[in-house]
Order: C-alpha cells, then sequence, then structure tokens
C-alpha cells in the first residue's frame, strides 16, 4: 500500500483531483462529464507527443524538433492530398514522413555525437522551415493552411467511441501500447539501462545506437500522428501546428517524473500530467480567469511541483543524513 | 592550417561567414556595402544581447531558455513606466531591474532547490510571459515616447547609441570572463562543478550571478527591442531563446560547459543574422529562411563534429608516436595540449 501512495504518480492523481474539486467549487458546469471528455480534444496532441518524448529522455536523449515535425507531417498529408493521392496513402506518406525526421534525428546525433538537444533544436528550425517551404510549392503561401479535406477525414476529430472523442481515444490507445513497450518488454528496459548508464549498457552488449534510434523515430512517427489529428479538428493543415506543444509537452514529461539526466519516467506519470496541464487551463478558461493569467499559473504550477519534487528529495536526503549521524552518535556512546 | 581551423570553431565560422558574404556579394552586387553591414549590425543587436547572457549561463553547465520572456517582461516595465511619465532613466533602470529580479529567481531555482536548469527556466518562461501578459492585460504598448526611439537612430558615424551598448557590454563580458578572477570561476564551475567546489569555489554564488546576469542582459536586449520596432507586442523575444543557443551552439561554446569565448558569440549572431539580410539581396522569398539557418546550424555542427574526431585521433596517434621514440622533452612539451584536450574528448564518446 505504502509503495503505492509514495510514488509520484499518486501525488499527480492528487493534484488532479484537487484541480476538479477547486474548478467544480468555482464553476459546477466544469464538472459536467460530456464538458470533461470534450475538452481533452483541446490538448490530447500534447499527450499525444509528450508519451514517446518520455521515452526518449528517458533513453537519456531530448528532442524539441517535434514541434515543427507536426506541423511537418501535417503539410506532408495536405500536398499529397492536394495532388489527389487517396486518404490511406495520403496518411501513409505523412506517417513515413514523421518517421524520416525521427531517423534523421537520430542518424544527425549519432554521426555528429553532438548532444541530442543541439541537433534537435536545428533540425526544429530545419522541419519548420522545410515545412514552410513546402507549403509555398503547392501556392498555400506563407503561413496559410492547406485545406479541403475529404470529408471521412474532417470528421474523424469529431467522431466518437462509447462517448470518448477520437483525439482522447487516441492518446488513450497510444498511452496503453507504450506502456506495455515500456515497462513490460524487453526494448522498455534496455531504454532505462541506456539512460542510466550508457557505459554500462554498451558493456552489457545492448545496441545502444539501435534502441535510441527507435525512440526517436517514434517521436517522429508519434508527431506525424498529432499532425494528423490537429488538421483532422482544424480542418487545415498548418506549419505552426505543433509549435504551440513544445513547451507543454516537455512540461508534461518533466512534470510526469521522467528526469532529464534519463533512466527515470513513466507512461502513467506523463499521461496524467498531460490532463493535469490540459485540465488546468480548461479550468481557469471557464472560471473566467484570462488566458494571460492562466498561461503564468501554469508557468509556476511546473516550477512549484518540480520544485516541490527536488526540495522533497534534498529535503528527505537531509534527513536521512541526519537520521544516519544520531545512530552513529549513538553507536559511538 | 588545418589543425588551426579544426581547434578553432571561431575561426571556421569567420571563415565560412566571409566567404559566405563574399559568394553573395559576386552573385547579388552592392550586398557588399556599408550600409548592409549597418543593418545587418543593428539587427542583430537584440540577439547579441540575449545571446552574450545565455553564454554566460551555458559556461557554468546550467541552460537558460526564459530570456525571450525576461526580454518581454521588462521591456513592458520599461515601457509602462515611459507612458506613465517617469524619466527616461528611471524606467530603464526599472527595466534592468525587471531583468536581474527575473535572472535571481531562475537562479534561486537552479542552486537552492536544485532543480535542473532547463526545467526551470522553461517553467519561468511561462511564469514571466505570464506576469507579462498579466501587466498589459493582453493589449500591445504603443506609442512610446520619442526619446527612447532615438536611442535607435544612427549617429554622424552610422550606428546608434544601442550598438555602442551593445558592444560595450560584449567587451566589459569578454574581459570579465578572461581577465578576472571571478569569471574564470565561471569557466571552472562549468567544466567541473565538484572539483570547483572543492577548491573553494563558491559555485552556488557563481550559478547565480550568471543567470542574474543573463536577466540583465536579456533586459537590455527588451530595452533595444522596445526602442527599435517603438512598440512591444504581446510576443515580443517570442523563440529568441533558442535563437541564442543556436547561435552560442554556433560560436562554439560547448552545451557541457566551461568553454566558449565572446568573439564566437558575436561571430555566430552575425552569421545567423546576416543569412535574413543575404536572402533579401538574393531575392529568395522570406520562408526560407528558418529552413537555411536550421541547415546551415546542422551542417556546421556535423562538419565540426567529425574534424573534430578526427583531429583528436590525430594528436593521439601524434603523442604515442612521441612515447613510441622515447625523447625525454617532447611529452612535457606535449602536455598543454593533453591537458586541453579532455572535453572534446568526453564530447565525442
Amino acid at each position: 500500500m505504502k509503495r503505492y501512495l509514495l510514488r509520484w504518480e499518486t501525488a499527480l492523481l492528487a493534484m488532479l483531483v484537487a484541480e476538479f474539486a477547486i474548478f467544480g467549487m468555482i464553476n459546477p458546469r466544469f464538472l459536467n462529464l460530456s464538458n470533461l471528455l470534450y475538452s481533452t480534444s483541446d490538448f490530447a496532441q500534447i499527450g499525444i507527443v509528450a508519451l514517446p518524448l518520455t521515452i526518449v529522455i528517458i533513453a537519456g536523449g531530448i528532442d524539441v524538433s517535434f514541434a515543427s515535425a507536426v506541423g511537418l507531417c501535417a503539410i506532408v498529408f495536405g500536398i499529397a492530398n492536394f495532388f489527389g493521392m487517396p486518404l490511406p496513402v495520403s496518411i501513409l506518406a505523412s506517417l513515413a514522413a514523421g518517421a524520416a525526421a525521427g531517423l534523421f534525428n537520430a542518424t544527425v546525433i549519432h554521426v555528429s555525437r553532438i548532444q541530442p538537444l543541439v541537433v534537435t533544436l536545428g533540425s526544429l528550425y530545419l522541419f519548420g522551415g522545410a515545412a514552410t517551404v513546402l507549403s509555398g510549392v503547392v501556392g498555400a503561401s506563407g503561413y496559410e493552411g492547406i485545406g479541403n479535406f475529404p470529408d471521412a477525414f474532417t470528421a474523424f476529430a469529431y467522431f466518437e467511441l462509447g462517448g470518448l472523442p477520437a483525439p482522447f481515444l487516441v492518446l488513450l490507445v497510444e498511452a496503453a501500447i507504450l506502456f506495455v513497450v515500456l515497462h513490460y518488454s524487453r526494448f522498455g528496459r534496455s531504454v532505462f539501462m541506456c539512460g542510466l548508464s550508457e557505459h554500462a549498457a554498451r558493456y552489457s552488449g545492448l545496441p545502444i545506437k539501435t534502441i535510441q534510434t527507435i525512440t526517436y523515430v517514434m517521436t517522429g512517427v508519434f508527431a506525424a500522428i498529432a499532425g494528423l489529428v490537429l488538421s483532422s479538428y482544424f480542418g487545415s493543415a498548418r506549419v505552426d501546428l505543433g509549435t504551440a506543444t513544445l513547451l507543454p509537452a516537455i512540461t508534461a514529461a518533466v512534470l510526469g517524473g521522467a528526469s532529464i539526466y534519463g533512466g527515470q519516467g513513466s507512461i502513467i506519470g506523463t499521461l496524467l500530467a498531460t490532463l493535469v496541464i490540459g485540465y488546468l487551463q480548461q479550468g481557469l478558461q471557464m472560471s473566467g480567469v484570462p488566458s494571460q493569467i492562466s498561461s503564468a499559473l501554469s508557468g509556476a504550477l511546473l516550477v512549484v511541483a518540480v520544485a516541490l519534487r527536488h526540495g522533497s528529495a534534498v529535503l528527505a536526503d537531509f534527513v536521512a543524513a541526519r537520521i544516519m549521524a544520531m545512530n552513529r552518535k549513538r553507536a559511538a556512546s | 592550417m588545418l589543425d588551426f581551423f579544426a581547434r578553432n570553431r571561431v575561426a571556421t565560422l569567420c571563415a565560412v561567414t566571409i566567404l559566405a558574404f563574399l559568394l553573395i556579394g559576386a552573385v547579388a552586387p552592392g550586398y557588399l556595402s556599408l550600409s548592409t553591414a549597418s543593418v545587418v549590425m543593428s539587427n542583430s543587436l537584440v540577439l547579441m544581447s540575449v545571446a552574450l547572457g545565455t553564454m554566460l549561463v551555458i559556461l557554468t553547465r546550467n541552460i537558460d531558455v526564459s530570456s525571450g520572456s525576461v526580454l518581454g517582461l521588462s521591456a513592458v516595465v520599461l515601457g509602462m513606466m515611459l507612458n506613465d511619465g517617469h524619466s527616461l532613466g528611471l524606467a530603464i533602470a526599472a527595466c534592468l531591474l525587471t531583468g536581474a529580479v527575473a535572472g535571481l529567481i531562475n537562479g534561486l531555482l537552479v542552486t537552492m532547490l536544485n532543480v535542473p536548469s532547463i526545467i526551470a527556466t522553461l517553467g519561468t518562461l511561462g511564469l514571466f510571459r505570464g506576469v507579462m501578459l498579466i501587466l498589459t492585460g493582453g493589449n500591445w504598448i504603443e506609442e512610446l515616447p520619442l526619446s527612447l526611439k532615438a536611442l535607435a537612430d544612427n549617429g554622424a558615424v552610422g550606428f546608434s547609441v544601442l550598438t555602442v551598448i551593445v558592444i560595450a557590454s560584449l567587451i566589459v563580458v569578454g574581459l570579465f570572463v578572461r581577465q578576472t578572477r571571478f569569471g574564470r570561476y565561471f569557466y571552472a564551475v562549468g567544466d567541473n562543478r565538484e572539483a570547483a567546489r572543492h577548491l573553494g569555489i563558491p559555485v552556488k554564488l557563481v550559478q547565480i550571478a550568471a543567470f542574474v546576469a543573463a536577466g540583465v542582459l536579456a533586459a537590455i536586449a527588451g530595452m533595444i527591442f522596445a526602442a527599435q520596432i517603438g512598440f512591444i507586442p504581446n510576443q515580443a523575444g517570442n523563440g529568441l531563446e533558442l535563437k541564442a543557443i543556436a547561435a552560442n551552439v554556433l560560436g562554439g561554446v560547448s552545451l557541457l560547459g566551461g568553454s566558449g569565448t565572446v568573439p564566437g558569440i558575436f561571430v555566430g549572431v552575425i552569421f545567423l543574422t546576416s543569412i535574413d539580410s543575404a536572402l533579401v539581396f538574393l531575392k529568395i522569398p522570406a520562408f526560407w529562411n528558418d529552413f537555411i539557418a536550421g541547415a546551415v546550424l546542422l551542417l556546421v555542427l556535423l562538419l565540426d563534429g567529425r574534424v573534430r574526431m578526427a583531429v583528436d585521433r590525430a594528436i593521439r596517434a601524434k603523442r604515442y608516436a612521441v612515447h613510441h621514440h622515447t625523447n625525454p622533452d617532447q611529452p612535457t612539451a606535449s602536455s598543454p595540449e593533453t591537458m586541453s584536450k579532455p572535453r572534446t574528448q568526453e564530447a565525442g564518446e
């Protein structure tokens, strides 16, 4: 019992419940079930990219380029659609673009052996620029969107199964798959091993490059999925679709318990953190708080939550040291 | 010769920049003129100031991604003070103070609460932007007084007061990190924090100082922004933090801390900014901008990484060859070289 109570995920769950309680008191309509479910469509994409990002971070890397990969993949889909490709082909093209983006990142990181943050920072610009250039090709110059999708595609974001809207459903299915992959598979264990100690992983014969490459490709593919979901939701593919997910997604991964130094993190944590962040924005909006204050509050939440986590670790170390010192004194006397 | 370029990223970048300028000049006559240089210079001032502050933080093996929001916040403080009728000097002082306080918050989070710097500053990125929006109520700040805008006017010699300020801060910071004891601490802390602590260096104080300096420099950038643009939009400084980090990387500042120079920052920023003006001259649509910036950044990194690895191998081979011949003088002569190499070897692992 204690084992579960002291987990970080429990703290996140408590945060979520507290959010529901507070916003429910301020505005009872917030707790309306259909509102709770439908507002997920506004932030599901954050979770869709944050989950694979968590795995990248656990494996000891980081990827900031997913934010523009989302736009790039959406544009690829839009262009394929523009040239009259059938829907499945367009979707496949978009997913392939995502995988290629991830592969590109991983290759550059391994060939240049430079920190992933720097490399993906470069590709953040590169992918964003490529998307802008591509959208210029089909005449949607600058930052206009590419539209005119088949009805079946635009209907997808508004489709629901058992009351769950499609974007949220995508997120849940993804979380289930990645949960099994990360926590119950050989690959998942090696991801943790890579992040904990790359040397140890290398000497135990793990194919580190392959493992890290897979994590980046996964991020690319899920960035493409996020791009598709967003294009379907908005009815147009735009270059800047993913820009707004950059910071919230990293926040979600970190708030969810992923250590930026690698080797630590969980899918459930990131999923819960996504909900905490998403509902915080929604709840503040419904309580009549202007959007500018809500962005300050969510920044403050991240700082406070992470400070609490690290502060409590520092405190625990301190207490443990004191207890040990006391024991030593007692033993000496 | 090759050895020199491989060791010295600033020289490489300088050569590439000059080559690029010459090529563009050959294609688009009229590009190589003093007026272009003056435009590039004045366009690069904001980024230069932010990147300089970011360098100080990166030197201590931290990172600051909140500088864009600090820029916005301090610019808003400046604008509101001016529009409330306060004097220019007082408003600028308040603006710089805002930056310092913002940096102090970052520094305290990182040193006292042990929050990893990327997380702490990611949080304050949102926090400061939010505070800025609360202050303005979501409105743009317009109609800034002429006294502020006059700062951006080019004087008789073709550069403005702002240019002088930025150049001065470059020189001050450059001398500070090279010549003063406390400045050298920045490198020591970034290179090996534990060793620095055992040497008695006030590690936490140094890190806090780096964050505060970064905040003040971001505030200076905010002032430049307000003076040049003449109004302060809500998204002032958005995304600038990433550009500043990119300029740092281009300029040879290692994100692993402990290495980097001010001239590197200068060349890196000029290079990034001159891409913009070159596109205009080559009549390439502006939407190629990010693509080219990203491609160049990655290309430089890739080449640099590979060349550096090759040079490391060559140096190691030379060193072993020396030992092989058992010449008593040679190993001591080559030891400073070996002393300066572990960092790049670590990066090359």
